[in-house]
């Protein structure tokens, strides 16, 4: 039931925003064909706005509903579109508790050039203690981190993937690197590279 | 005695002219062959009709700075500067979206946008002045640049020079830099320095609050923020004082900029 309620609200924001791209689409030609240049960017500027909005939540769509036994919180799912500057970024997070999972797909993320940096210099990518390291999720080269909490001594992992100019993050507390992994090659990345390209 | 040295002269003089001998038929043998080659190619040129470079004789100079043998570009046409076509991007974004291609809905409309700055930037290097202060501008250097990405936004430069005096207007809008002027302008905190140099302070451009800088090295700098995101930038190089580089700015039409801009 609840899963039917998500994707009817997903559905009609899909509309909504369908029919805001068309009205900014013919904001921004009236006001172009009036010689009223700054209106006409102005128009356009929202209009990347609604298209960066409607591939975010095609890309919700698209996200695993669970994370082994970590379902998705569906209700804190949020996209946010920054025109041009960070492009779109979508969040979601999975689990409850202490048993939790964040997942950050960041389009035009401007952390991707020290990624790459990291990620090109095979001999930066690999921490000696092991708590750094480069692995293959879905043939793209990732850095997986990991982190032991001084007190509980438990294993969080972090795991960063780019994907062209988009960068996914996935965060697993209490996880081990088998779980991390498995949970990334869980991600449809065929289709996420096909939406944010 | 005198008969064995006079042997291993003329021994030595043999030999001499033997080797002698031997390095001039090396060398009329290389000329033949030379010769020869030359004769070979002109024959085989006039049955082709295809010319062959003569190596044998500029090989030390026409390949100069060139020792692999690969071509050297020596020009072309360039890039023709072709603005995007709004109205045509307009529409391929309207397709894209409506066969949910959304990534190159993306693209069409930066393109289009793109296209909208280039037009908003050279409206306004239209508008600029001829002359500012006795200092004519200089048309090929004026510069719109747009990254149709909205962040960075669009810069407008247009330069002023004689001599070595120099006035170079910068028109950036939707500028990152916007922030950093505004947080001087609005706290007065930073209004002044109190003793030392004074490097900086605020002054007014036609009405618009500005900052007015003073560096040794780089000469006067005035920054006047226009409505909500864009900004001039007047940097004057070899200005006798405060008040001709401010003279210069106010020749500006500072409103007529900020109405093309957009801003209020």
């Amino acid at each position: 039931m609840k899963q039917i309620i998500f994707s009817l609200l997903l559905f009609s924001s899909l509309i909504a925003a369908g029919q805001d791209f068309n009205k900014s689409l013919a904001d921004a030609r009236g006001a172009y064909s009036g010689g009223n240049l700054e209106d006409a960017r102005f128009a356009m500027q929202q209009m990347l706005n609604e298209i960066d909005v409607l591939v975010g939540k095609e890309l919700l769509k698209s996200l695993p509903a669970k994370f082994d036994a970590r379902a998705a919180n569906t209700g804190s799912d949020n996209v946010t579109a920054n025109t041009g500057l960070a492009g779109v970024v979508v969040h979601r997070d999975y689990g409850t508790g202490e048993k939790t999972a964040t997942l950050d797909i960041m389009t035009n993320s401007p952390l991707l050039a020290s990624i790459n940096a990291i990620l090109s210099l095979p001999f930066v990518g690999n921490a000696g203690d092991g708590s750094q390291k480069v692995v293959k999720i879905q043939g793209y080269k990732s850095i997986l981190q990991r982190t032991i909490d001084s007190e509980t001594n438990k294993t969080s992992y972090s795991l960063q993937i780019p994907l062209n100019s988009t960068l996914i993050t996935i965060n697993g507390e209490d996880c081990s690197e088998a779980e991390i992994t498995r949970w990334a090659n869980l991600l449809p990345m065929s289709e996420i590279a096909k939406l944010v390209q | 005695m005198n008969s064995k040295i006079l042997i291993i002269t003329t021994t030595a003089l043999l030999m001499s002219f033997a080797a002698t001998g031997q390095g001039l038929v090396g060398k009329l043998k290389q000329k033949a062959e030379k010769a020869a080659e030359k004769a070979l190619e002109k024959k085989a040129e006039e049955k082709t009709g295809i010319k062959t470079d003569d190596g044998s004789e500029s090989s030390g100079t026409s390949n100069s700075g060139n020792s692999s043998g690969r071509p050297t570009n020596k020009g072309g046409g360039g890039l023709v500067s072709t603005p995007p076509d709004v109205k045509q991007n307009l529409s391929d974004a309207e397709s894209a979206f409506k066969s949910a291609n959304y990534g190159e809905a993306r693209y069409a409309v930066q393109q289009a946008m793109l296209g909208v700055e280039l037009e908003i930037g050279n409206k306004v290097l239209a508008s600029l002045p001829e002359s500012v202060s006795g200092l004519p501008k200089l048309p090929e250097e004026d510069q719109v640049t747009s990254t149709g990405w909205g962040w960075a936004g669009l810069t407008i430069q247009r330069v002023y020079r004689k001599d070595d005096k120099e006035l170079s207007a910068t028109i950036a809008n939707n500028s990152a830099w916007m922030s950093a002027v505004n947080m001087y302008l609005a706290n007065t905190g930073y209004a002044q320095q109190t003793g030392g140099q004074q490097n900086w302070k605020q002054i007014k451009i036609k009405g618009h609050r500005a900052v007015i800088e003073y560096d040794e090295s780089s000469g006067y700098k005035i920054s006047v923020p226009l409505g909500q995101s864009s900004l001039i930038v007047f940097q004057g190089t070899n200005y006798a004082s405060e008040q001709e580089i401010t003279s210069a700015a106010n020749s500006f039409d500072i409103d007529g900029i900020k109405n093309m801009l957009g801003e209020k």
